[in-house]
């Protein structure tokens, strides 16, 4: 069991890694970059899926969500300047494999079922269906950009001084 | 919006350089801007280095413009400078070396003249290779959907039609397209093609590569600054950032809802 555990952890943080990666890319992150964004979105990403197991705690999404965006949000602070560049370069791309985007696909599901469904208990579960995962999904990502934004806010001078 | 001023001027200076110093530091915080730095960042590094030059400083940021202001001992005499916001594109590169500039300039106390030919070479510094970022990420989006779930075929599905799709995006913008109608039609592109593995039955989450296929259009940093633009309140700017992200977003859901329509998809 433990074995399985450790496998999928390992399968999580390799894959947020690849993600961020190549979201970063997007965004023309230095190269010089790509490594640290990779291994923080790989450790922000694994400090999620861990809390949210079963086998540990079962904490809600939400806040998982933002205990895991201020580890990254810390991590960002601390390895800025090791790379010479803003802490946002680094939390940014690490970010982005946390956004929610099957809920927001679910939102955008739920909008389609409600206009194709007439009928009030279908309407009903299809407007259910629309709030929850609508209101899951804005959580997640305002959870997301302020516990990450937190401690650029706390350690002000160590984030702006990254790259002096 | 929020108005900031330094002052450690002693000497008198020339109105001419007065004006060349405020036109260089609209144009930087107007190239910072426009690479997506969030206003706090431009606030700081403008004014950093305004102080290395002694002048009186103020800035204000607005959406699409940036308002320099510089004088020497009075601020009623005060220079003022205007630059619309350089669309650029978002760059954590140009962000990071003109950040680096800042210090540069003020660790070493250089002049206007060695700030302005440094900032000219920064200008000119290349985006990331368009194949590169093709590559990379179709890469991530394909890691995205493995992440919801998705299994290795999804993977497949997810990064095929991530290729196709962002391959539009660059054509588009390469052709000077409306950037709304580049989103619509790419997701909608992307979401066309990864239909393909709910139609034909291909894989065990179809749903998964589906919803995921068009996730690398999510305007994910303009949302981000908005919300650090809130917290040191720059509303103008948390407003406009915030706005801009989410027609685009609108634009993307459009493309996707048309998609699944066109293709008949109906599992709700």
């Amino acid at each position: 069991m433990w074995n399985d555990i450790l496998i999928n952890i390992l399968e999580d943080g390799l894959f947020a890694a690849i993600a961020a990666i190549g979201f970063s890319s997007i965004s023309n992150t230095p190269r010089r970059a790509y490594l640290t964004c990779g291994l923080i979105a790989a450790a922000g990403h694994t400090i999620r899926y861990v809390l949210t197991t079963p086998a540990f705690g079962i904490m809600h999404i939400i806040p998982a969500s933002t205990l895991a965006s201020f580890a990254i949000g810390v991590l960002a602070v601390l390895f800025a300047a090791r790379i010479k560049c803003p802490a946002e370069v680094c939390f940014f791309p690490a970010l982005l494999p946390m956004i929610p985007g099957m809920y927001a696909y679910r939102t955008i599901e739920a909008l389609l079922s409600c206009l194709y469904h007439t009928q009030e208990d279908a309407f009903e579960y299809y407007f259910y269906l629309l709030a929850y995962n609508g209101l899951t999904c804005s959580f997640i990502i305002l959870s997301l950009v302020v516990g990450a934004t937190v401690p650029v806010f706390l350690f002000k001078k160590l984030s702006f001084t990254a790259t002096r | 919006m929020r108005t900031m001023t330094s002052m450690n001027s002693n000497k008198s200076l020339d109105e001419s350089v007065l004006r060349e110093t405020a036109a260089f530091l609209a144009e930087y915080a107007s190239l910072l801007s426009g690479c997506g730095a969030t206003c706090i960042r431009i606030e700081k590094n403008t004014r950093r280095l305004a102080d290395t030059f002694r002048v009186g400083f103020d800035i204000s940021i607005m959406p699409t413009h940036v308002y320099v202001s510089v004088w020497d001992d009075n601020p009623a005499e005060a220079v003022m400078t205007v630059r619309k916001t350089i669309a650029c594109g978002i760059s954590f590169n140009l962000n990071a070396k003109l950040s680096r500039l800042s210090w540069e300039v003020s660790d070493n106390n250089l002049g206007l003249a060695a700030a302005i030919q440094r900032f000219k070479r920064i200008r000119k510094t290349k985006p990331t290779g368009k194949w590169e970022t093709l590559f990379l990420t179709s890469l991530a989006n394909a890691s995205f959907c493995r992440l919801f779930g998705g299994d290795e075929v999804a993977m497949l599905i997810v990064f095929i039609s991530t290729l196709a799709g962002y391959r539009l995006k660059q054509i588009m913008l390469e052709d000077k397209r409306d950037i709304r109608l580049t989103f619509l039609c790419a997701s909608f592109f992307s979401a066309a093609m990864s239909a393909g593995g709910h139609i034909f039955n291909i894989g065990s989450t179809p749903e998964i590569a589906l919803g995921t296929s068009v996730l690398y259009l999510i305007p994910g940093v303009p949302y981000i600054n908005s919300v650090s633009d809130l917290i040191y309140r720059h509303y103008l700017c948390c407003i406009s950032r915030f706005l801009d992200s989410f027609v685009l977003t609108v634009c993307l859901s459009a493309g996707l809802c048309a998609g699944m329509l066109l293709l008949g998809l109906k599992w709700f």
